[in-house]
């Protein structure tokens, strides 16, 4: 599709006036963006192999569609450099595999924001933060791919707040919610090797997270200590499901556990067994379903699902764990998946190849 | 300044409408539940209502595991195959 023929809005030659054509036309999270002009956006293009008309994602309930084209559009819109521009079209691809459902995780009163994490030599090639203010602001390749996210989802799948986006609060992740896992000192295989991408590929997880807990422990010294924080956290009665989760570790937390020599495996087998809450715990807070009990309990179950306990999750690798943040200060962090159950399963692709194209 | 358009440039989907139901009294029904909490209680009192009203007869009670996503077409196909009429929910 020649891009003559894409929809072109003449504006005047004048920046605030054309940002504020932006909020005008309803384009905007909120915040200024950047006025997607022509050839920034065709110089983001050109980070894309495909031509523009391709289809990234379709919405699984309106049939909309996200074409490279209006990712480029709405990544310039972000504030994206056009080499972010790949990481981007990875995640929608992520994204649109059936069982992330962004409808629904989009859609809910659930209000989950999706959360990117980008494991991999791309991180450092275009600049990502993966260390102090891990989750915070200040870095633009992490603020803005998940501001693209975002305005995607607005801009393109019209998933707009108060008509199809039902959110009753939200969270700020919704603005942007995108990181960098951090290699220097991690003492595990790096998300995208245990993901399995061949040495030297990038990948971009994606995740219909349900928030951002801050699990704060400067007095434990084992990694028992550290992880039975953790795990108290996964449990909380207002997070409980049968879920997945994600957990950074900051670096002084996970120095610990890899100093006794634990295992990506060994922690996520831990936090499985003891993030749960008995059952007449959950019936007290009026959580209980049957349904959901015997979905954990039945024949095929974990070994270390326990009787009489609701865990959260139904097996240790529905947790997703490394690190992430700054050297100092024992914070690491819980992020739980979108509302009930497991209506949306964390999805991962390679960044900027082809592995299974042929 | 040139700005594109940042929304979707799909092609126009055409969406398609049952033909509504002239009358409901003596009909068969179906529930599809969701899944969600008091689903099935909730359509079921609302069955009882289309029983109590208009003569309906409850046939049969679907079931979907995902309340986000679009019931399986089988599911869909068996409904279309066994009831006049489905009523289908829950919302939170």
């Amino acid at each position: 599709m020649p891009f003559e023929t894409y929809r072109i809005h003449e504006v005047p030659d004048d920046v605030l006036a054309a940002l504020d054509y932006c909020y005008e036309q309803g384009w905007t999270d909120g915040l200024p963006v950047v006025p997607p002009v022509t050839d920034r956006v065709e110089a983001t293009l050109a980070y894309e192999g495909r031509p523009p008309q391709a289809v990234i994602a379709t919405h699984p309930a309106t049939g909309l569609q996200l074409s490279v084209h209006a990712a480029a559009v709405n990544a310039v819109m972000a504030g994206c450099l056009p080499e972010y521009f790949p990481v981007l079209i990875a995640a929608f691809e992520a994204m649109d595999k059936p069982q992330f459902n962004f409808h629904g995780s989009t859609a809910s009163t659930g209000g989950s924001a999706p959360l990117l994490i980008v494991s991999g030599p791309v991180a450092d090639d275009i600049g990502m933060n993966a260390d102090v203010n891990l989750f915070g602001p200040g870095n633009r390749a992490n603020a803005t791919i998940g501001r693209a996210v975002r305005l995607i989802l607005r801009n393109v799948f019209q998933m707009i707040p108060g008509i199809s986006d039902k959110s009753t609060q939200g969270h700020p992740g919704k603005y942007s919610f995108c990181i960098a896992e951090r290699a220097r000192g991690n003492p595990w295989p790096l998300l995208c090797e245990a993901q399995g991408y061949p040495p030297g590929v990038s990948s971009v997880t994606v995740f219909a997270a349900g928030g951002f807990y801050n699990v704060e422990n400067h007095g434990g010294n084992t990694p028992e200590q550290i992880l039975g924080s953790v795990a108290d956290a996964m449990a909380n009665y207002g997070c409980i499901t049968l879920g997945q989760s994600i957990v950074i570790l900051a670096p002084e937390h996970m120095r610990i556990i890899a100093d006794a020599s634990w295992s990506r495996e060994d922690a996520q087998s831990y936090l499985f067994a003891r993030a749960k809450r008995p059952v007449e715990g959950m019936r007290n807070v009026g959580k209980y379903r049957d349904s959901e009990y015997d979905k954990q309990h039945d024949g095929a179950s974990h070994p270390l699902v326990e009787l009489g306990q609701f865990h959260r999750g139904l097996w240790p690798e529905d947790i997703l764990i490394t690190m992430g943040g700054g050297d100092a200060g024992g914070h690491s962090c819980f992020v739980p998946s979108w509302s009930r159950g497991r209506g949306s399963i964390m999805q991962h692709k390679p960044i900027g190849v082809c592995i299974d194209c042929c | 300044m040139r700005l594109y358009d940042p929304t979707s440039s799909g092609p126009q989907r055409t969406l398609y409408r049952a033909a509504a139901i002239a009358n409901l009294d003596g009909r068969t029904m179906g529930v599809l539940e969701n899944g969600k909490l008091n689903a099935v209680e909730m359509l079921r009192e609302l069955a009882a209502l289309f029983e109590a009203h208009h003569g309906c007869t409850l046939r049969a009670v679907y079931s979907k595991s995902n309340p986000s996503a679009p019931a399986p077409a089988g599911v869909l196909a068996q409904a279309a195959a066994e009831v006049d009429f489905l009523i289908t929910g829950l919302g939170d």
